[in-house]
């Protein structure tokens, strides 16, 4: 007997209806992201994070100490958990379905951050590429700049709903919108 | 008509006309207006009546100290008690009321306490409602409750959205007058990122109300080109309308900005009041200085104000506050007032100055009465005349409003909110701001100058010193000049003698002089007790006019300098900030972040009743159709377990993944029993244990392969257990190669039990797990049918043969659904955490409920699960201290009730058979409970003293709280298959 097995993202709930075209803020949930925590083992710190960064097909996310997401829209966590077993000195966990990616864009999307994260998200303090882990809504998160007015936040599964809400709700004043990206 | 509009002038918007109510009375303003500036255009001098003597009220000040004005602005569930009609922002179509009055607020029944006053002193409830002592909580403080008091709040619930945001800058200007203006372009011009806040909802602070020019303009179109400057520069923020009340750790700065509180219906998507966090690298506090109420007898009747609230309501916006104005001060603020008042044509009657002489220059026309004082005031609800008194005569002078002034005591309130306190200074017979070090600043009048001068060239010093401090360029700033300047400075005159009617020293809680004298003559001397005593201070406002007037009075009472009396204890908030915008959106759905399962929805579509466990959702019991408690579910269900199978869902348990040549090595330490020697594809119960010896929290832990272990923790201590791990590696044995991850969320799990499991597991799962090839405590990653990649682990907390099976959360619900369907001939269901409960407590499993942090691992019965053959772990050499190895100590049984339909509570304490009920004879206590289907009848376990050598003897359960005694017998806390045998089916 085979079984069929459908995966469900956990946000399917939260965005349905009436899909609208984005505004120029915009919320968009991706979909299906490959997302592996990479631990760097004593002596192999530096070197990890030199070959994160040299990878391609990856973006690392920096979560602390020797630690990172390695984050990838292009290709599938076979590809990286086999990328990943190539880097001396590192261990990794696939995290894919335990994190939730959203891409939150727009010309208002600094204040509108503002209400959900403490830290400094201006661009001489949180360059395009700077990533860090912090509480957004309450929940932990990391959070990343890809853009000047782009941001990525990954937070765990389990909370997604809450922090997803709470992003419409901060955003409603400058009548953000959401939806999947694909 | 007395206090009037203007034909001209002023910063109103002449040309819109904004409609609104008092008491029901419909009155017209212009935009720009403060409520309290549109009631005194329209001579409604009567506006308020007091906290205790129901005393007439007007306004004393026109801006945020204001004691007296306090209105209830808008009707329905946004009616806003005790707002201060002097920063009330008019609007069309608001509706104030007047409160603390009836049956009206021109005829206030209540005005009997001001009759009755010379027994109503300071702290007379203290003395007098003493007996009979019930009476104070069932009569006494209803009356005086419903005498005294301010607004009434809306009982509905808050319509409005608030909520909460941070800022970040390089320099934070509290306050947009002349020092915050130029602190803020200095620092806007040199680049920094810069935050301008002002409480006002137009920046400018004292320039708007200031007949002086600065650089060849009036002082509020020069304000007016440097906002202009500030808004254009992208590095500086503007924040009208946003009051700044504390101040706190690492330079956050609390503040309130009042989105939407002047409009009629305010946007639903927008919040009508905003608080911000600003975390600031330096910050200036250019606050101002606030003029002194003089304290003379009848000082609080309508029409008496400070000299500078006069002036700010002629020049700001074009209303005079009399016809003929007496004016009544210590230093040049009144004549300058004085002068104002002329120059716009408004007749001056007298000044009265208290000194005996001085160079300010008079009005001309004006009579001076030099060396004089008020010592009365006439006028029922409004001033219609003073008594002068000079060298001993009195004098009647006709007015219809006296402007007063005692000097100036500069605004330092944020600066003396972490403890420092201010300094007093006998020049300036002022408190300053005291030396807070050089990120915090106070600039302007805060700092104690006086001049406008002064003022604009302190704050672009200050600023530029803050920003070389930070690395800026250094930046010098143009002064404009000033023309038409006076000088502000003052003779001291804390009270003026000869009072002939109460003089007032906090206005808002009505405390007068002698109030202040009896406090003394009573031992409470000390300048804080004196406030307590008194309660001049404790109103809303905090005392921001009296408190430096009741220092200086007491330090005369005392015959000592006001620097020996000090101030009171500063603290936030500067001024009153709503609940609503303290909660933010932290209310009703949006409260505290939900988690949920990766399993809920299969959960909800199953007919789960939830439970919040912490931040958890989770499937509390299953109700079918027909079933009408929740105990009819669970007993179903746990039969069904023993007989068949159920699923449950146990995602929410904490995973953490541990990698490294180390990790053997770091789990042999961190629990208590033995893990150096677990094999790959094995999984073992662990005990953790904390430094004292006592249980901090149980899981299990499966080695995957020779590095990788996955650890499970109970749902409360997952992080707990993560940080645990990550300190001890960490700070203990640096030396370890081992690394950690929490991977809770990557895996949904659920538990598959009962004698079925395996036929039902089988069906799912691809590998042979047939008890000779998945032996009970087998752990190994599987694939299931179809290919996806899973975790088994053969691992049991109900008793019954059981998996537990994990997969990636995405696909959680797909393979539960999958589960119950391939069970479905076997009779499966799902069950929940109640359930699961039961089944444990059956087989005398513990959870949180015994491991509670008072227990050891003896105590619970697992004595075993200490290996003290290993060298060290953690815990263990606590463990063997005396206390925790007594012999009376409580231990954990079992329980169950002798009548069979008796319920035995959770909480309930244990005593010895015929013991009389008390805790002197307490032997133990119930840590779980609940009725068992298995047995049929109700079993708990509970600690109790040398509990394991009771076994047998009759108790009584004692639940002194809800009143209930019941019978029971000590036994075994494992209550099902005490051998094991269904583990190993």
């Amino acid at each position: 007997m085979s079984i069929n097995l459908l995966q469900r993202h956990v946000l399917e709930d939260h965005i349905s209806g009436f899909e609208t075209d984005p505004n120029p803020n915009h919320l968009a949930v991706v979909r299906r992201p490959v997302i592996f925590s990479v631990l760097a083992h004593a002596g192999h710190e530096a070197a990890v994070a030199e070959a994160l960064k040299a990878a391609s097909d990856l973006a690392p996310r920096f979560c602390g100490p020797s630690e990172w997401l390695a984050v990838s829209q292009t290709v599938g966590a076979e590809t990286i958990g086999g990328l990943l077993s190539n880097i001396p000195g590192a261990s990794f966990a696939d995290q894919s379905d335990g994190k939730v990616l959203m891409t939150i864009s727009g010309p208002s999307v600094r204040k509108i951050l503002a209400k959900c994260v403490a830290v400094d998200l201006h661009s001489d303090v949180f360059a395009e590429g700077d990533s860090a882990n912090m509480l957004c809504c309450h929940v932990a998160a990391n959070v990343a700049r890809t853009g000047a007015d782009t941001f990525e936040i990954i937070v765990p599964r389990s909370f997604a709903g809450s922090v997803f809400d709470e992003l419409m709700e901060m955003g409603r004043e400058h009548a953000l919108t959401r939806g999947f990206s694909d | 008509m007395t206090s009037y509009r203007l034909a001209a002038g002023g910063a109103v918007n002449r040309g819109q006309l904004l409609n609104f109510t008092f008491d029901g009375r419909t009155f017209r303003g212009f935009e720009g207006d403060t409520l309290a500036s549109a009631l005194l255009a329209n001579d409604q001098m009567l506006m308020a009546r007091s906290f205790k003597y129901h005393r007439p009220r007007g306004v004393v000040t026109a801006g945020s100290a204001e004691p007296s004005a306090l209105l209830t602005v808008g009707n329905g569930a946004r009616r806003e008690p005790n707002a201060r009609a002097t920063v009330v922002e008019l609007y069309n179509g608001l509706v104030a009321a007047s409160q603390n009055r009836w049956p009206s607020l021109k005829h206030d029944f209540g005005t009997i306490n001001n009759l009755l006053s010379p027994f109503l002193g300071a702290g007379f409830y203290y003395k007098t409602f003493m007996w009979p002592a019930p009476f104070w909580e069932r009569l006494y403080e209803p009356l005086i409750r419903r005498a005294a008091g301010l607004g009434k709040v809306a009982m509905q619930a808050d319509p409005d959205r608030y909520e909460k945001s941070w800022a970040h800058c390089d320099l934070l200007v509290i306050g947009a007058g002349p020092a915050g203006l130029m602190a803020a372009l200095a620092a806007g011009r040199a680049g920094a990122r810069v935050i301008l806040a002002d409480e006002g909802f137009r920046l400018g602070g004292s320039l708007l109300g200031e007949s002086a020019s600065v650089g060849g303009m009036p002082a509020a179109d020069f304000a007016g080109t440097v906002i202009e400057e500030l808004a254009a520069l992208p590095n500086v923020t503007l924040m009208p309308r946003t009051t700044v009340f504390g101040w706190y750790d690492d330079m956050v700065f609390g503040a309130v900005e009042r989105v939407q509180k002047h409009v009629a219906s305010p946007s639903p998507d927008l919040a009508v009041e905003r608080l911000w966090r600003i975390v600031a690298k330096r910050a200036i506090l250019a606050s101002g200085a606030e003029e002194r109420p003089l304290v003379f007898g009848g000082n609080d009747k309508p029409g008496v104000m400070t000299a500078a609230a006069a002036r700010t309501y002629l020049n700001r916006y074009g209303v005079a506050v009399g016809s003929r104005v007496a004016v009544f001060t210590n230093g040049g603020s009144g004549y300058r007032t004085a002068a104002d008042l002329v120059a716009r044509g408004v007749d001056v009657t007298a000044i009265i100055d208290a000194r005996p002489q001085s160079a300010d220059p008079m009005p001309e026309g004006v009579r001076v009465v030099r060396n004089g004082s008020v010592v009365a005031t006439k006028g029922r609800h409004r001033i219609d005349g003073l008594i002068a008194e000079r060298s001993g005569f009195e004098e009647v002078i006709a007015c219809d409003a006296l402007a007063m002034s005692g000097g100036w005591s500069p605004v330092v309130h944020l600066m003396c909110q972490r403890g420092a306190k201010p300094v007093w200074s006998d020049e300036k017979q002022a408190f300053l701001a005291p030396d807070i070090g050089k990120a915090f600043l106070a600039a302007g009048s805060a700092a104690g100058f006086d001049r406008i001068s002064d003022c604009l060239k302190d704050g672009a010093n200050k600023a530029s010193a803050l920003l070389r401090d930070l690395g800026f360029a250094a930046y010098e700033a143009d002064i404009p000049d000033v023309e038409g300047e006076y000088d502000p400075s003052f003779a001291p005159l804390w009270y003026v003698p000869g009072a002939k009617d109460k003089a007032f020293v906090d206005f808002q809680n009505d405390v007068h002089v002698g109030d202040l004298g009896l406090a003394q003559r009573e031992g409470f001397r000390h300048i804080e007790h004196t406030k307590r005593y008194t309660t001049a201070g404790m109103a809303t406002d905090q005392g921001k006019l009296g408190n430096v007037n009741a220092a200086g009075i007491v330090a005369g009472m005392r015959g000592v300098s006001p620097a020996e009396i000090g101030t009171t204890t500063f603290r936030p908030f500067y001024t009153p900030v709503s609940f609503g915008a303290l909660a933010g959106t932290v209310r009703a759905e949006h409260a505290a972040p939900v988690r949920t399962s990766p399993l809920h929805n299969w959960a909800r579509k199953n007919g789960a009743a939830f439970v919040e466990s912490g931040l958890w959702y989770r499937s509390a019991w299953f109700s079918r159709e027909g079933e009408k408690s929740w105990r009819e579910s669970v007993d179903r269900e746990v039969l069904n377990v023993r007989a068949n199978v159920g699923l449950c869902d146990v995602s929410t348990l904490g995973k953490i993944e541990i990698f490294g040549r180390g990790a053997a090595e770091l789990l042999d330490r961190v629990y208590s029993n033995s893990f150096l020697k677990l094999p790959v594809g094995k999984a073992r119960y662990g005990l953790m244990l904390r430094e004292d010896g006592i249980v901090f929290d149980d899981g299990t832990t499966s080695r995957l392969s020779e590095n990788h272990y996955v650890m499970t923790t109970t749902t409360a201590y997952a992080a707990e257990v993560l940080a645990h791990l990550e300190f001890s590696a960490q700070t203990f044995w640096p030396e370890l190669d081992v690394r950690f991850v929490s991977s809770t969320d990557q895996w949904a799990q659920m538990s598959l039990a009962g004698p079925k499991s395996r036929t039902v597991m089988s069906r799912i799962v691809q590998d042979d797990i047939s008890d000779d090839a998945f032996p009970f405590l087998a752990a190994r990653e599987v694939v299931l049918r179809g290919g996806l990649q899973a975790r088994l682990f053969r691992i049991s907390f109900s008793g019954e043969l059981a998996y537990e099976l994990a997969v990636p959360a995405g696909y959680g619900e797909a393979v539960a659904d999958a589960i119950m369907e391939a069970g479905r001939d076997e009779g499966i269901c799902a069950y929940g955490v109640e359930a699961l409960n039961v089944l444990r407590l059956e087989k005398g499993h513990v959870t949180h409920s015994e491991l509670e942090g008072r227990t050891t691992a003896d105590d619970v019965g697992l004595g075993r699960m200490m290996a003290m053959q290993k060298p060290d772990f953690i815990g263990k050499r606590l463990s063997m201290r005396f206390g925790l190895t007594a012999a009376d100590r409580l231990q954990l049984v079992g329980l169950k009730a002798v009548e069979a339909d008796k319920e035995i509570k959770a909480g309930a304490h244990l005593l010895k058979d015929q013991a009389k009920p008390s805790l002197a004879n307490d032997q133990g206590f119930v840590s779980s409970a609940c009725f068992s289907p298995s047995l049929g009848h109700h079993i708990a376990l509970a600690m109790l003293k040398s509990g394991r050598e009771r076994f047998g003897e009759r108790i009584l359960v004692w639940d002194g709280l809800r009143g209930s005694e019941v019978m029971a017998e000590v036994c075994s806390p494992v209550f099902v298959d005490p051998d094991n045998l269904k583990l190993h089916l």
